[in-house]
């Protein structure tokens, strides 16, 4: 182990020793014999090659060499003074030195699980050379070397132990020596060792077929101690690995391939797979332990989802995913959407793995959904909103088919007219035709990579269910915490966190529900959208308990609630008459959610949203109805910012004109009008529109909406106004306005929006100026009594003599303060500089007393300290 | 003694500033040797980027001194400002010493009976006690250094060497003069050359008489020198033995009272202007007049020596005497540009940071500068005004809340001199807020967010809303307007949350002011709902009476543990009616306010069941019950008549009668309510 930790020296040539010093391992011997054949590659020894192995690095830059091994020597040298009395070889008796600066003694134990490391290693070739190339052998004569090497060192090592404690301060010295040399070189280490790494990249990315052995090299390099080079090795490994993974999945060879002879290329490339597999699963490996560990957490995340991005058909994809998918719901935001992203990508890009992983991934993420019992982070379940169904699978080739069949017949109809008789032999050529298309056409089948679409839509289906699957037992557990009963357990706390993006998922792919789920989903959404006719008093109650007012008795915001509406339009939109269900309960919902609704707390545009749904895009809407929600937008326009009126004036408009009758709001008729339902005066306060009365009102808002701040919103309502003037039939006053639908009208005039709005610098020409000096004794803010009162308190001039004579003493008495102060520091000073003055006089006579004598001079030192 | 800390604390702000402008005007002098010469006009020329840099740190730094400790927002407040800077004063005093050149023939009286300066008036004997103590201690030291001297002949040739570094505690005594001298550096030099007599008490008379006599007397001369040594005289004395003419209280009272009572009439009677003559023909002899040349150096004596006494003189009342005393003369600035731009300094430091009466005159004096003299004062007084504001504005409590509004309404009332100056500044100060707001919304960090939950954000914008407010109706400020809304709209959609609920209080506030002045529709209701809907629940335990009332007007952020109590809630409820009252009360007469509260009235209602308050309980109930009624009202008047939503002219009509009238019982309602919120906000 430990030579490896050195790695960036090129590795040590073994000490000159002669052959018959050699041991032969009796496992080697035994190999050799059971393997006669193998042995033949001696013959085919490439020396240059072993030398070029051997000292890659000095062949790569002679500088680069030159210093490593100056370095070596230098770590040497406080040895050397002890070594040259052992009379040890120096390059084998070098410490470990570890790269927290401590030095490691080569020890027994340490040598001896090397031994076996290397056995198991030795082992693990085996299995390898089975596939035979050069390559390995010459490792193999390598290692051989090594190993006695290494036997040797701990022998040579042992002496050293024995004799180091015979010269302790030597040794101290030394080692302090050593400390300080070893804390430079391990920022040189790390210095080289990311020269190596990329060096070794390089090289894999230029010639990866040649140089596929050096994966395991850059591997051991994960195993590093320091952190940062493992992270180092980890991302380097990534590049390498994103650029020459191939783009098939490498098969497994069974035996009987194995067993066949292979020529020489088939062998190359066959090796070349097995090692890229090979290190690719340890490299996963090694991620997926240290996914675990804190320090490496977002590295290993990060090359995970790299490597899923790229590469999600090869080999052992599932790992990764299952990698990916464990840190979807991960409270560190940056490895969240890291996962989150990759996802999307495998979802986005099928083509890259034939939809296999999307099916994986979709139902990992179910049962990630299952285990945590629907409690995870929202962004992990709006990854199935990047997925993508084809409706047209099958149905596709069927209609083809068809048509096929249709031109086919048309043909048909036409040929015989022509020829009357068929021929018998021309009969046989044609099934003849036919029989080698269909032939061929399964040949390309085999052949080409692409699944066929029964396969497709097999998977298809497999990720819907997956899907639904999820997004049914969301919304059964949010019903199910929506029970009063279960109240006291969730409130206060957002208790359903996938609930939005499972609403908007399934308003999503609404149209691919099942119609058996259908009835189920409705109950559940209107459930979920708080209808309930008998639990409105309820609610209040629980309103009052709940001083959370963000959310309703069913914990549900408001925003969530109107989704539910959202999706259950959507639903019934795309099957589109198939099941008879009454909306008329989530029309209610809407209208009462209006009030609800409370801006900067819920999402706007769901709200624009909605009402896109539920009321643009509808059809005729019952007339009670739709003025009733005519008249409920006005209001609520009258009370929101400009961008929810804009949303609710688009609405109202689009109404307006699909409703011609409800036109009569915007008259005030006398009498009421023949056209009042069945109650005769307005409810504003009404739950149902059905019983709110608003075809008796007049819409008044618009009115003074037309003076609203915000000019096109008053454009908006003075456009709704001069509607009152056209026929039933006429339509549209202002094109520009009417293309807006209640989402862009609210993205339009959102805040944001607003403040973009540039700001015109040039005066308006009609300023004031006031021309001053007339009216100086005009106040308009400030109150001019109490200014003119300050005239008055002005002090009179006995006064200010008086103070004028009081401020004159004081500031006299300050500066003659400051003079006694200054005379008073002076003398001080001049007291305190006697004491220099006798000290200088002293030296001063010292250094005459110096010239006259030595022993004057003793005396007077005596004197000078006394004092 | 509180003079004396008052002097000190002054004393250290200014030298806080002398030290910033003496580097700067050593810049200065090496930049301005580079830069065109200087025109007249104060800032009309597009100073040079370097000056522009060194004013902006040095605003900067200026701030810093003047609050006393960063803050977030301070890099803000260049932002906040004008692009352009005051040009920086300093460059004058260099053409003419502070002395006017005498007449010898002026009488000078020396009578030695009453100079004897007896001791036994000092003031108040605060000093006294002091001196004669170091006398004291003095005479003892000395009696020791006699001592030593007489035994050690040597000692005194090694005291002669030693004199400099003796000197040295001399100086560091009058340490903070050292820096005051350096700005009067000029008059330290010519102090060397002069030697003049004292002046006694008979002498001034003297003088004094002469002068009333004939304004043109050479006495006038020697009266404006002493009265500039006057000014001096803290100063020079304390590094000077030999000292002015000044030795007698007296002498100094009377020179400086009688200078400024009678300068400006003086003056104008040199000029041969009438006393009440207005500005323009003041302005007129400036430029033209023969005699302008005489009067000219006199006035600028006066103007020179008076700004010195401002900065010397601690005393309140004297202080507003001096600044009302000045108030008469100040048309004259106008010829000494640079002289303006100090007292206007000073001015407004006074107004900033001065008591009640002072910043008030100043104040007022500060206004005469702006509305007699040109444009350009004008524009430094505001420029200068907004900054200072900007600077103060930072916290706000019970303690200066009347001095800020004092402030708010003070530059408004300079602002509204001129709209069109003023109009710049507004747009450019908005457009910067505005840009606040944007880039918070999109990076939506908690620091940018900071920017806005500031005091001193919530004022800037709260002055210009008042800014547009009072000057909507006879202006086209429009586009101000326009952008004020959107600002405002933009800062409450940044909150949210019960604990932003001041904040969002204020916005609404200021959009029911835009509103009422211009006439237009802002729908402010909905700011408020939030804080309706918090009601209920009071978990903190229930305050007693004694407790004081927590002010909303105070707060921007409500503190966590505050949220639940009981008096947080009522606060905020009333305050949200106040809201919805002012809201109201607008459009009680419009046509369309039954549909307008019909959303408000359906939420309180909503809040008065879940209220557990009694008080707020109340409250709601009142108001509900007057909202009501007034829907009632309207929709009754409304069943009346027969024009539709379209006819605008109708509608505008509707019910006017009833609105100028104003009887019914939900208008007074309104009103009382709106009275007493005003005075509920105002300081106790």
């Amino acid at each position: 182990m430990g030579k490896r930790r050195k790695v960036i020296l090129p590795p040590e040539l073994p000490p000159e020793t002669p052959d018959e010093e050699f041991e032969i391992s009796d496992e080697d011997v035994e190999f050799f014999s059971e393997n006669r054949s193998f042995t033949n590659f001696l013959a085919s020894f490439d020396k240059k090659k072993i030398d070029k192995h051997v000292t890659r690095v000095a062949d790569k830059s002679e500088d680069e060499i030159e210093r490593l091994y100056e370095r070596r020597n230098r770590n040497n040298a406080p040895l050397d003074s002890r070594e040259n009395d052992l009379q040890v070889d120096p390059v084998d008796a070098l410490p470990i030195k570890t790269l927290d600066g401590k030095l490691q003694y080569r020890t027994t134990k340490n040598v001896r699980s090397e031994e076996g490391n290397v056995s198991t290693d030795l082992t693990g070739e085996e299995d390898g050379e089975k596939q035979g190339t050069n390559l390995i052998r010459l490792t193999k004569a390598e290692r051989n070397k090594k190993l006695k090497k290494e036997k040797k060192e701990a022998k040579k090592l042992k002496e050293d132990e024995d004799i180091a404690p015979n010269s302790p301060k030597e040794k101290l010295r030394s080692e302090v020596l050593k400390e300080v040399e070893e804390e430079i070189s391990a920022e040189e280490s790390f210095g080289a060792k990311k020269i190596k790494l990329a060096e070794i990249g390089m090289a894999l990315l230029e010639g990866p077929e040649a140089n596929i052995r050096s994966l395991k090299e850059l591997l051991d390099f994960c195993k590093d101690r320091d952190p940062q080079v493992v992270k180092l090795g980890l991302m380097s490994m990534l590049a390498v690995f994103k650029d020459i993974i191939p783009s098939y999945r490498i098969r497994e060879l069974t035996d009987k391939e194995l067993a066949m002879p292979v020529s020489e290329a088939v062998r190359k490339t066959r090796y070349y797979e097995y090692t890229l597999l090979r290190s690719y699963k340890s490299y996963l490996q090694k991620l997926i332990e240290l996914q675990k560990e804190a320090i490496f957490k977002l590295v290993a995340v990060r090359c995970m989802c790299t490597l899923l991005e790229a590469a999600p058909h090869f080999n052992l994809s599932e790992k990764l995913l299952a990698g990916t998918v464990r840190n979807i719901s991960s409270s560190d935001d940056v490895i969240r959407k890291l996962c989150c992203e990759a996802i999307k990508s495998l979802f986005k890009n099928e083509g890259k793995h034939g939809g296999e992983g999307t099916v994986h991934a979709v139902r990992l993420i179910a049962q990630l959904v299952k285990k945590h019992n629907c409690q995870l982070h929202p962004d992990s379940l709006e990854v199935f909103l990047s997925l993508r169904f084809d409706e047209d699978l099958g149905k596709h080739e069927n209609k083809a088919e068809e048509k096929n069949k249709f031109t086919k017949n048309k043909k048909g109809k036409q040929e015989p007219m022509k020829h009357l008789p068929p021929s018998e032999k021309k009969k046989s050529k044609q099934e003849l035709i036919a029989k080698t298309r269909g032939e061929v056409y399964a040949d390309y089948k085999a052949v080409s990579f692409a699944p066929d679409s029964e396969k497709r839509q097999r998977m298809q289906s497999d990720t819907l269910s997956a899907v639904f699957e999820t997004y049914f037992r969301i919304l059964k557990h949010a019903v199910d915490a929506s029970d009063p009963r279960f109240m006291s357990e969730t409130s206060g706390f957002h208790a359903q966190p996938l609930l939005a993006p499972c609403l908007e998922g399934l308003g999503k792919f609404s149209h691919l529900i099942d119609l058996d789920f259908m009835a189920d989903l409705m109950s559940c959404l209107k459930q979920l959208s708080g209808f309930s006719s008998g639990t409105h008093l309820q609610s209040k109650t629980f309103n009052v308990k709940n001083s959370d007012s963000n959310r309703s008795y069913n914990g549900l915001t408001v925003s969530e609630r109107l989704q539910c509406c959202i999706v259950a339009f959507k639903i019934m939109k795309s099957n589109l008459d198939a099941l008879n269900v009454d909306l008329q309960d989530f029309f209610m919902q809407l209208y009462n959610l209006l009030l609800e609704y409370r801006p900067y707390r819920d999402r706007g545009e769901v709200l624009a949203e909605a009402l896109k749904t539920m009321l643009w895009d509808g059809r005729q809407h019952d007339m009670q109805r739709a003025a009733a929600f005519i008249k409920r937008l006005a209001t609520f326009s009258l009370s929101f910012g400009s961008s929810e009126a804009m949303t609710a004036l688009a609405t109202l408009k689009q109404l307006l004109q699909k409703n011609t009758k409800c036109r009569s709001l915007l008259e005030n008729d006398a009498g009421g009008g023949s056209i009042s339902g069945l109650v005769v005066k307005y409810q504003p306060e009404a739950t149902d529109p059905y019983l709110s009365g608003a075809l008796a009102s007049v819409l008044w808002e618009l009115s003074l909406l037309s003076k609203h701040y915000n000019p096109s919103v008053s454009q908006m309502a003075s456009n709704i106004l001069s509607m009152t003037n056209l026929k039933p039939t006429q339509n549209i006053v202002n094109p520009s306005l009417i293309a807006l639908n209640p989402i862009q009208a609210f993205w339009e005039s959102t805040v944001q929006k607003e403040l973009l709005k540039p700001m015109n610098a040039k005066v308006p020409p009609s300023l004031k100026r006031k021309r001053k000096r007339e009216q100086d004794t005009e106040y308009n803010v400030l109150d001019p009594q109490k200014l003119r009162n300050i005239d008055s308190e002005v002090i009179g001039e006995e006064e200010v003599k008086l103070r004028f004579e009081e401020h004159f003493k004081v500031l006299r008495d300050i500066s003659e303060n400051e003079r006694f102060k200054g005379e008073l520091n002076r003398t001080l000073a001049s007291i305190s500089l006697y004491d220099e003055f006798k000290r200088e006089k002293l030296e001063k006579e010292r250094s005459v007393a110096l010239k006259s004598g030595k022993k004057k001079a003793k005396v007077l030192v005596k004197h000078s300290s006394s004092s | 003694m509180a003079k004396k800390l008052g002097k000190k604390a002054r004393k250290f702000a200014r030298k806080g500033l002398q030290t910033v402008q003496k580097q700067k005007r050593k810049q200065r002098t090496f930049f301005k040797k580079k830069s065109a010469p200087r025109g007249r006009g104060l800032n009309g020329e597009a100073p040079d980027e370097n000056e522009e840099n060194l004013n902006h740190e040095r605003n900067v730094s200026q701030l810093d001194q003047n609050v006393g400790g960063g803050h977030v927002f301070d890099k803000n407040i260049g932002n906040l400002l004008g692009e352009e800077d005051e040009v920086e004063l300093e460059d004058d005093f260099s053409d003419s010493d502070g002395y006017l050149s005498e007449d010898t023939e002026c009488p000078y009286i020396s009578e030695n009976e009453n100079e004897n300066i007896s001791r036994d008036d000092t003031a108040r004997g605060t000093f006294q006690e002091e001196n004669t103590e170091i006398k004291m201690q003095i005479a003892k030291q000395k009696k020791e250094l006699d001592k030593l001297l007489a035994k050690d002949k040597e000692f005194a040739k090694f005291l002669e060497s030693r004199r400099s570094q003796l000197e040295q505690y001399d100086r560091m005594v009058s340490d903070d003069e050292e820096v005051e001298g350096d700005e009067e550096e000029e008059e330290e030099e010519e102090q060397e050359e002069q030697t003049r007599q004292p002046v006694t008490q008979t002498t001034l008379d003297v003088w004094c008489w002469l002068v009333t006599e004939d304004p043109n007397s050479p006495a006038l001369r020697n009266l404006l020198n002493l009265y500039h040594n006057a000014s001096l005289f803290g100063v020079i004395t304390s590094r000077n033995e030999k000292s002015a003419q000044i030795v007698s209280h007296e002498v100094y009272s009377t020179v400086i009272n009688f200078v400024l009572c009678e300068a400006d009439g003086i003056f104008r009677a040199l000029l041969g202007v009438a006393e009440n003559s207005n500005a323009e023909r003041i302005l007129m002899k400036l430029k033209s007049s023969k005699e302008w040349l005489n009067v000219g150096p006199l006035v600028k004596s006066y103007f020179k020596s008076s700004i010195k006494l401002l900065n010397q003189v601690t005393d309140t009342m004297l202080l507003v005497f001096l600044l009302f005393r000045l108030m008469s003369s100040v048309v004259f600035l106008h010829a000494f540009s640079s002289l303006g731009r100090r007292l206007i300094k000073i001015l407004v430091r006074f107004w900033s940071t001065g008591e009640d009466q002072l910043s008030t005159s100043a104040f007022l004096l500060m206004k005469e500068v702006a509305s007699q003299l040109s444009s350009d004062y004008f524009n430094i007084c505001m420029k200068a005004m907004y900054r200072t504001f900007v600077a103060r504005c930072k916290f706000v409590d019970d303690s200066n809340l009347a001095r800020i509004d004092f402030m708010k309404s003070s530059f408004l009332e300079i602002t509204s001199l001129d709209v069109q100056q003023s109009y710049l500044v507004a747009v450019s100060s908005l457009q910067r807020l505005g840009d606040v707001v944007k880039h918070s919304s999109t990076t939506k960090k908690k620091e940018d967010l900071m920017k806005i939950n500031n005091w001193q954000y919530i004022n800037c914008l709260n002055l210009w809303v008042k800014f547009i407010c009072l000057n909507y109706k006879e202006n086209n400020l429009q586009q101000l307007f326009d952008k004020a809304v959107r600002v405002i709209f933009g800062v409450t959609s940044l909150f949210t949350g019960p604990r932003f609920l001041p904040l969002k209080l204020k916005c609404a506030q200021m959009l029911n002011d835009l509103s009422l002045t211009s006439g237009h529709f802002i729908p402010v209701s909905s700011l408020v709902f939030e804080c309706l809907d918090l009601t209920g629940g009071v978990t903190g335990k229930m305050d007693g009476d004694e407790e004081p009332r927590l002010k909303l007007s105070t707060l921007l952020k409500v503190p966590g543990n505050l949220l639940k109590s009981r008096r947080f809630q009522e606060e905020c409820v009333r305050s949200s009616v106040e809201v919805l009252c002012t809201h109201f009360s607008q459009w009680s007469f419009h046509v369309s306010l039954p549909e307008l509260s019909t959303i408000p009235l359906i939420l309180l209602k909503r809040c008065h069941e879940k209220a557990t308050v009694e008080s707020v309980r109340r409250l709601i109930k009142r108001f509900i019950d007057q909202a009501e009624q007034n829907r009632d009202f309207l929709q009754m008047k409304r069943d009346g008549v027969s024009f539709s939503p379209n006819d605008q002219t109708s509608i505008d009509n509707f019910l006017l009668l009833e609105k100028s009238n104003a009887k019914s019982t939900f208008t007074q309602f309104y009103a009382s309510m709106l009275q007493n919120s005003q005075i509920r906000n105002m300081v106790k």
